[in-house]
């Protein structure tokens, strides 16, 4: 995926010209021409200055502002980044509600399911066992509080 | 003396024996697996470090990441894939000793190099580190500002590709540590009201974010395009390896020691040093002509200077707290998180931790042999797991790995979000290296210019006042001004040539 490096060089330089504003507002320290915001400065001001370069050399490139050069096609890497974004922000709104032991073997079979072409019946076993391993693993031994949801009310 | 048997002892307890094991296997099953880091296995690691003692803790990663490098060299040999970016040197190498019939041999002498690489690193580590450290316990806060400030340049300048694209990594990164309370005044900054950032953004959701989150991004689409061949059987892999490796005793010593200084160059890693080591052995060989051919010498040389470069890269994390490279950056992290400031304090204050480190990593080097020999005999049945199975489940310990240290979604969603970054950023050409290093070098550098300014009410020629201070400073203007020389000869040859780099960034280890 390659985008032109004028567009990355403007968001850079508004970034920067963000962190610049916001330096602002921090006060100095007492008797000092330095304070939280020195920093920030600085760093805002040579990212607005890197990212206008960057716009300039951009714009002499010529190149579309979006291209694809993978060596898989845009569908199959479009829906792949699909499933991984989908699976986390799954994770992060259901297992709240849910919990760990319900959410996270239905995700995992999902996905190995869908990525394994259909091998639906070892996408489900694999699934099982390794999200149990995982829950075994990190809440029982390391004592992580993975989230339970609704199955807090039927433990306890 | 004494000091060496408490760090013998704090070494040869079963805990640590029991993590060394199980991180170097963990090494060896990431390392052969194409696609995936000595880098992604530390980041995977680091979540259970958080459960650990700081000295398993540290030779866990010490074991995982010299195990993986070495297990990377496998699959080049075998199959001309190599499992890490620090074999893709000597992949070709390998491969075509393998198509000469060699093939036991190449990884007997990979094996046997790796090994001695590694310990020429330790050696070369435990012998100036604490002498280092005793003349970097005069250093104020004006060396530490330069110092740290000389990591940064260094590490966009080894970066590769478009230095301007290297310094904005650094910038963004040095972004992503300003967020939080600021150590010097308490102000909170870039916050946006939430509460959870006011420590500032985990290193664990950054470190997980970057180098796997992006990694599964990359390599989801390929899942079943490419068909792994057949794997050939191997022999005895030391039968000739140790005349071998003996014929070529100057390039192993060589490529010890100049990987040993390569890794302790901020910002370059293993990957770098084993390309280098791969050039000079060819400029410095009488039959340079066989190089690519299946010729051991190089190979030799190369696979030496990537294993020293692991233990090199400890030396300025440990004198100085700055990162040679992303696995020592992950390192400093975790110490951190344990409470222990590395610096040259730590050789006086926590001596024996420091001995004990030295005596993990010598075992990890050590072991290498018996698990390495292991991983040959394995490759066959790893290379046969399947991705589809595989990456789900890296993803899964990458969300509970991000949630582990704080008990934090937010967490999962930066690591998210970061991955996505990463992600857009290394296919348009921006490297990686320097963004992590920014990360943990950018409260260094804010710290001790602050504490600078303090002592010196706002005189700015007082970051000069002192000789070391002057010696640092002048070679970090020197290195920022070869950057700055370096955007500018590649604008004009960008615009004689009338196009861009168009060359993807790689990301470092």
């Amino acid at each position: 995926m390659r985008i032109n490096d004028w567009f990355l060089g403007l968001l850079l330089a508004a970034l920067g010209i963000a962190a610049l504003v916001a330096a602002q507002a921090f006060p100095n320290i007492p008797r000092q021409e330095y304070g939280a915001g020195t920093f920030p400065a600085i760093i805002g001001s040579l990212m607005t200055a890197l990212g206008s370069l960057l716009v300039l050399s951009g714009c002499r490139q010529h190149l579309p502002l979006f291209s694809w050069h993978g060596k898989v096609s845009l569908s199959r890497s479009l829906a792949c980044f699909a499933a991984v974004i989908a699976f986390i922000l799954a994770y992060l709104l259901l297992t709240p509600l849910l919990g760990f032991p319900i959410v996270v073997p239905v995700l995992l079979a999902l996905m190995i399911g869908w990525l394994s072409g259909g091998r639906w019946v070892m996408a489900v076993s694999v699934a099982a066992v390794m999200s149990a391993m995982v829950w075994l693993a990190f809440a029982e031994l390391l004592h992580v509080p993975l989230p339970l949801g609704v199955l807090e009310e039927v433990i306890y | 003396m004494s000091e060496l048997l408490t760090a013998l002892g704090m070494v040869f307890s079963w805990d640590v024996i029991l993590v060394v094991l199980g991180a170097s296997l963990f090494g060896l099953f990431i390392g052969a697996i194409p696609g995936l880091s000595a880098t992604m296995a530390t980041a995977l690691l680091v979540p259970l470090t958080f459960f650990m003692d700081p000295l398993p803790a540290v030779a866990s990663i010490v074991a995982a990441t010299a195990m993986a490098i070495v297990a990377g060299d496998i699959p080049g040999a075998l199959l001309r894939i190599p499992g890490t970016p620090a074999s893709a040197a000597y992949t070709e190498e390998a491969y075509q000793m393998g198509q000469k019939g060699f093939l036991g041999q190449a990884l007997g002498v990979n094996l046997l190099c790796s090994a001695t690489g590694g310990l020429i690193g330790v050696a070369v580590l435990a012998g100036f580190a604490p002498l280092i450290a005793e003349f970097a316990l005069s250093f104020t806060s004006d060396e530490y500002f330069w110092l740290a400030l000389l990591g940064l340049s260094c590490a966009v300048l080894v970066s590769g590709g478009v230095p301007l694209k290297g310094a904005l990594s650094m910038l963004l990164g040095l972004m992503i540590s300003m967020v939080g309370m600021d150590a010097v005044s308490g102000q909170v900054r870039f916050t946006f009201g939430v509460s959870e950032l006011i420590g500032g953004i985990s290193i664990l959701p950054v470190l997980i974010g970057l180098f796997a989150v992006t990694e599964i991004l990359r390599r989801l689409p390929e899942i079943g395009r490419d068909v792994i061949p057949q794997v050939p059987e191997v022999g005895n892999p030391f039968r000739g390896a140790c005349s071998l490796m003996w014929k070529y005793k100057g390039g192993v010593m060589r490529g010890g020691l100049l990987g040993t200084v390569i890794g302790a160059l901020p910002g370059a890693g293993a990957d770098i040093a084993s390309w280098v080591g791969y050039a000079l052995a060819r400029r410095f060989s009488r039959t340079p002509e066989k190089f690519g051919t299946g010729h051991p010498e190089g190979l030799v040389a190369a696979s030496s200077a990537n294993n020293a470069a692991l233990a090199g890269a400890y030396v300025p994390a440990l004198v100085f707290g700055i990162p040679g490279d992303t696995i020592t950056a992950i390192i400093i992290g975790v110490l951190m998180m344990k409470g222990i400031t590395p610096g040259p304090d730590v050789f006086t204050t926590d001596s024996t931790l420091v001995m004990a480190i030295f005596l993990v990593f010598l075992l990890a080097n050590l072991l290498l042999l018996p698990l390495g020999l292991l991983a040959v005999k394995s490759t066959r049945h790893l290379l046969a797991l399947p991705t589809s199975v595989l990456y789900p489940l890296i993803l899964l310990f990458c969300i509970v790995g991000a949630y582990a240290a704080n008990n934090s979604l937010l967490d999962v969603g930066l690591m998210l979000v970061l991955g996505l970054l990463a992600y857009v950023m290394t296919e348009n050409g921006f490297p990686i290296g320097p963004m992590i290093l920014a990360v943990i070098l950018g409260p260094v550098v804010e710290s001790n210019f602050m504490r600078s300014m303090i002592k010196s009410n706002g005189d700015l020629s007082m970051l000069f006042d002192r000789p070391i201070a002057m010696a640092l400073g002048a070679l970090a203007l020197l290195v920022w001004g070869s950057i700055i020389l370096g955007s500018v000869r590649s604008a004009f040859n960008q615009r004689k040539n009338g196009s861009g780099d168009g060359k993807p960034g790689v990301c470092t280890q």
